[in-house]
């Protein structure tokens, strides 16, 4: 109990601080949003803008001790304002056309890539030095090296442009109205093969290796020899007892990976034309949207401590270790 | 009895598949042209025009129509629409516009004087709307009668009349009843234009179709355009050469090979000039040595005979844009305007010659006096600057480069630095740069762009006026121009703003940038391009001859 305390403390006191980050980060950077917007219109916005511009976005140009104030305020009411590169719109409605798809896209990769790679990696292990493992765990090594980038872009060229199997882009195909019907909810599921799976593939490689890792520390314990010499059947032994002590550092890594969802996954939404706060996150940046991106960063800070407390207390509840300290 | 019901069945059967068919025969399916104006991550549905930052770049022009449109390819010729005629009075401070008649907004109600006068009064009102900052320069604006308005000028500009028509006119019966115009989303807009009904809206697709009260319904030959999202030049390149997009915009790499090979009978480009791409030299530059040289009309013109023109446009553009080798950079978009006895007077020191550009230093006293191999001030100070270009705009970076191997051949000390596009504009503007790329104005007349470039006014506080070079002269000529409606007296304005700016090189144009557009010509024709002419060609938001553009345009009768 006083553990559980102690770490909800800790969380409380590491938000402030990211979220005072959050607000000062931005606005460290040269160049302010209408500055920004000229230099990207180019001849297309007259310098006759300039006062128009202002007078539309006046609200970045308070006082910052004001700004600070109505942000932390935001935290608790989750109101956090207009968005500078998509007025009129609010950060709220930026941010929510992009969430769904994001957490799809980045939730359904990530369990994929724990599933199977936390598998091999238990197989890997167990039949340590056999076949599987000779091939499978320098190839999980290597495929974690393979920028991100470059299994995208193969990707999409080899099944989308040269074999045609997959679509080249978007979430659902234009033609189609969003509802659900069997039609749409098909168009999604094929949309997202390439995009989950390539994905997928850019985590896989560390959870095989991490899993392999530690389970292989574990198969000389006692406890694993006493089993076998009990004669317990091999799946019982490796799920219930190695498995299972092996998980540990698989799940807070897993956590972990989680509370980065709402970041987005950049590369993959810019390659495949997919709607996602990677994107909208960038866009921000480059075009100084202050509300925008400490709205997103607030909510990336969240979600991270969210995480990080929950795996805590999952190790908690895995590792009875934990509960007598 | 069953044998008969069973031919019943059959029967009934056969003649409601036949229905439908028979119904799909009569109706036609929409001419569709897919257009894709704008690079977006997801539309937002907003039709406001005034809006710069979220406004679907669809709706100028083609919800709501201009009052006139002026041919900038054909010098500024006057295309009337919702205007039939606009009139100076004698003093140049009153300019009236005649309204066409009989033109109805696309939910039946007319189309009047008092639709423009409130959406001026509209600006007045609310700063954030005036983004032309008309009202610095109008002093009032009335409606007379239903078909006229009158705008009272502060100040004589008779290039108010191109600046007036660039406001797009909006409903009063619509907009007197939005609480704030500024935030007003607009997602079903009432317009005067072609395409103004919303026919279906995504986020990854919309569809703009047919004004059921269009004016002009005789000479609009297409049903609909649509809108797919598209977020980069790469997305693009995959979209179109898959010939999935009619009409677009883009600088593609090696165009011949990359779109033009997927489907050369149908894939095709046009690029003609548009406005200067310059280098730009602080005159009041922070450092002492540069600030020095820069002064020294020898020193730019030295600059600007060492650059390669040719080479920039070949290598850096993949031979896209027209070089610009004009004394006084006016370019090949306004050829009609040149004055050819500056051209001649000064036309050499706008080509390249590397020997020239070398012996005119060398007689000006420039060599290198504390031996590190570039060139100094005759008294030991060194000369040594950064070309700025922005960084990702690829070409410019690349010409910049060239730029700066010219200047390295002749032996300045000038070496390549590509900030952030924002950091770029920010140094431009604050006068925190030595020299740098810079793209400048087009506009009906060369006025624009001078002006904009040259003007003692701008100096110093926006990105175009970022040399801060200073001519009460050049002010006196630029101003005179739009102090007269006489061609004549224009042509000798212009002329002598030529002159002054051939004569002092305070800026060095490499090439005109090319009006980037690409088209299809597989379902539909009456493209513009160098056989037909018809305007400016592109779909960008900014260029209103794409509404006439649109008007040219009619399906390719199936073979």
């Amino acid at each position: 109990m006083a553990f559980l305390l102690r770490r909800i403390g800790f969380y409380v006191a590491a938000f402030l601080v990211a979220a005072t980050f959050n607000f000062l980060l931005p606005r460290l950077m040269p160049g302010d949003p209408v500055d920004v917007m000229f230099a990207q219109a180019g001849t297309a916005l007259p310098p006759e803008s300039m006062e128009a511009l202002r007078a539309t976005f006046g609200f970045i140009d308070q006082p910052l001790p004001l700004q600070y104030l109505r942000y932390l305020a935001s935290v608790f009411t989750w109101d956090l304002g207009l968005s500078v590169k998509f007025h009129p719109l609010t950060v709220n409605e930026v941010l929510l056309r992009a969430l769904p798809w994001t957490l799809f896209l980045v939730l359904t990769a990530s369990f994929l890539a724990f599933a199977v790679g936390t598998l091999a990696g238990i197989h890997a292990a167990w039949r340590r030095g056999g076949r599987f493992d000779a091939v499978g765990a320098p190839a999980a090594v290597m495929l974690q090296a393979v920028p991100p980038l470059v299994i995208s872009l193969v990707a999409l060229y080899v099944f989308a442009i040269a074999l045609k199997w997959l679509p080249t882009g978007y979430a659902w195909a234009p033609l189609l109205d969003p509802g659900w019907t069997p039609e749409f909810v098909g168009s999604v599921a094929a949309h997202a093969v390439l995009p989950v799976l390539t994905l997928a593939l850019t985590q896989l490689g560390g959870y095989v290796v991490t899993m392999r890792n530690s389970m292989i520390n574990l198969l000389g314990e006692d406890y694993i020899t006493l089993g076998t010499a009990k004669g317990l059947d091999d799946r019982r032994l490796r799920m219930a007892y190695a498995a299972r002590n092996a998980l540990l550092p698989a799940v807070t890594s897993f956590a972990m990976t989680l509370g980065a969802v709402f970041g987005g996954a950049l590369v993959t939404e810019v390659v495949f034309n997919y709607p996602g706060l990677g994107y909208t996150l960038y866009q921000g940046i480059t075009a100084r949207d202050y509300p925008l991106i400490q709205g997103q960063l607030l909510l990336m800070t969240l979600a991270m401590l969210t995480a990080n407390l929950a795996a805590d207390l999952v190790c908690l509840a895995i590792d009875p270790r934990l509960r007598r300290a | 009895m069953k044998a008969m019901t069973k031919r019943l069945a059959v029967l009934l059967a056969s003649l409601a598949l036949m229905a439908p068919a028979a119904r799909a025969q009569q109706e036609p399916a929409p001419s569709t042209v897919t257009v894709v104006a704008s690079l977006s991550t997801g539309w937002v549905r907003n039709f406001n025009p005034f809006n710069e930052t979220t406004r679907l770049h669809s709706t100028r022009d083609f919800v709501y129509e201009p009052l006139i449109i002026f041919n900038s390819m054909q010098g500024g010729r006057p295309h009337f629409r919702l205007a039939t005629d606009y009139d100076f009075s004698d003093d140049l401070l009153k300019l009236t516009f005649r309204l066409r008649e009989g033109v109805k907004w696309s939910d039946g109600h007319p189309f009047d004087a008092h639709d423009v006068a409130f959406t001026f009064e509209m600006l007045r009102q609310h700063r954030a709307l005036d983004t032309l900052d008309i009202w610095k320069r109008v002093a009032s604006v009335e409606a007379p009668d239903a078909h006229t308005v009158v705008f009272q000028l502060k100040q004589v500009n008779t290039n108010m009349a191109f600046e007036l028509v660039r406001v797009p006119i909006v409903a009063e019966h619509v907009w007197s009843k939005v609480a704030d115009p500024v935030t007003f989303t607009n997602p079903n807009p009432v317009g005067t234009g072609p395409m103004t009904e919303v026919k279906r809206f995504t986020n990854q697709v919309y569809v703009q179709c047919r004004n059921p009260n269009y004016w002009d319904a005789g000479a609009l030959k297409v049903d609909c355009l649509s809108f797919p999202q598209i977020g980069t030049n790469e997305q693009l390149l995959t979209a179109a050469s898959s010939g999935g997009v009619d009409w677009f915009g883009a600088f593609l790499p090696d165009i011949e090979r990359t779109y033009v090979a997927a489907d050369p009978a149908h894939h095709r480009y046009w690029f003609p000039p548009g406005g200067t791409v310059a280098v730009y030299l602080n005159f009041d530059s922070r450092d002492p040595g540069n600030r020095r040289a820069f002064r020294d009309v020898k020193f730019r013109r030295a600059v600007s005979m060492a650059v390669d023109r040719r080479a920039i446009v070949d290598i850096a553009s993949y031979g896209y844009p027209m070089v610009n080798e004009y004394a006084s950079g006016i370019g090949r978009t306004y050829q009609d305007w040149v004055n050819r006895e500056a051209e001649k007077s000064f036309g050499r020191f706008a080509r390249f010659d590397k020997d020239a550009a070398r012996a005119l230093l060398a007689e000006s006293g420039y060599r290198d006096v504390n031996g590190d191999g570039f060139i100094d001030h005759p008294d030991g100070t060194p000369i040594s600057f950064f070309i700025l270009a922005p960084n990702g705009w690829t070409d410019w970076v690349n010409a910049v480069q060239l730029v700066a191997e010219g200047l390295n051949a002749i032996g300045i000390d000038a070496r390549v630095a590509t900030p952030e596009p924002a950091s770029w504009t920010q140094k431009l503007i604050s006068g925190d740069y030595d020299m740098a790329i810079n793209g400048l104005f087009t506009g009906e007349t060369p006025y624009r762009s001078f002006d904009n470039g040259f003007h003692s006014r701008f100096a110093g506080k926006t990105r175009w006026g970022a040399t801060r070079f200073v001519d009460p002269e050049l002010d006196q000529a630029l101003d005179a121009f739009v102090a007269t409606i006489d061609p004549v007296a224009q042509r000798r304005a212009m002329d002598k703003v030529q002159a002054i700016l051939a004569a002092s090189t305070p800026y060095v144009p490499l090439f005109s940038n090319p009006i980037w557009y690409q088209y299809n010509t597989r379902r539909f024709k009456g493209w513009f391009n160098a056989d037909n002419p018809g305007g400016r060609p592109d779909v960008f938001d900014g260029t209103p001859e794409r509404l006439l553009h649109l008007l040219s345009l009619e399906p390719v009768r199936p073979a």
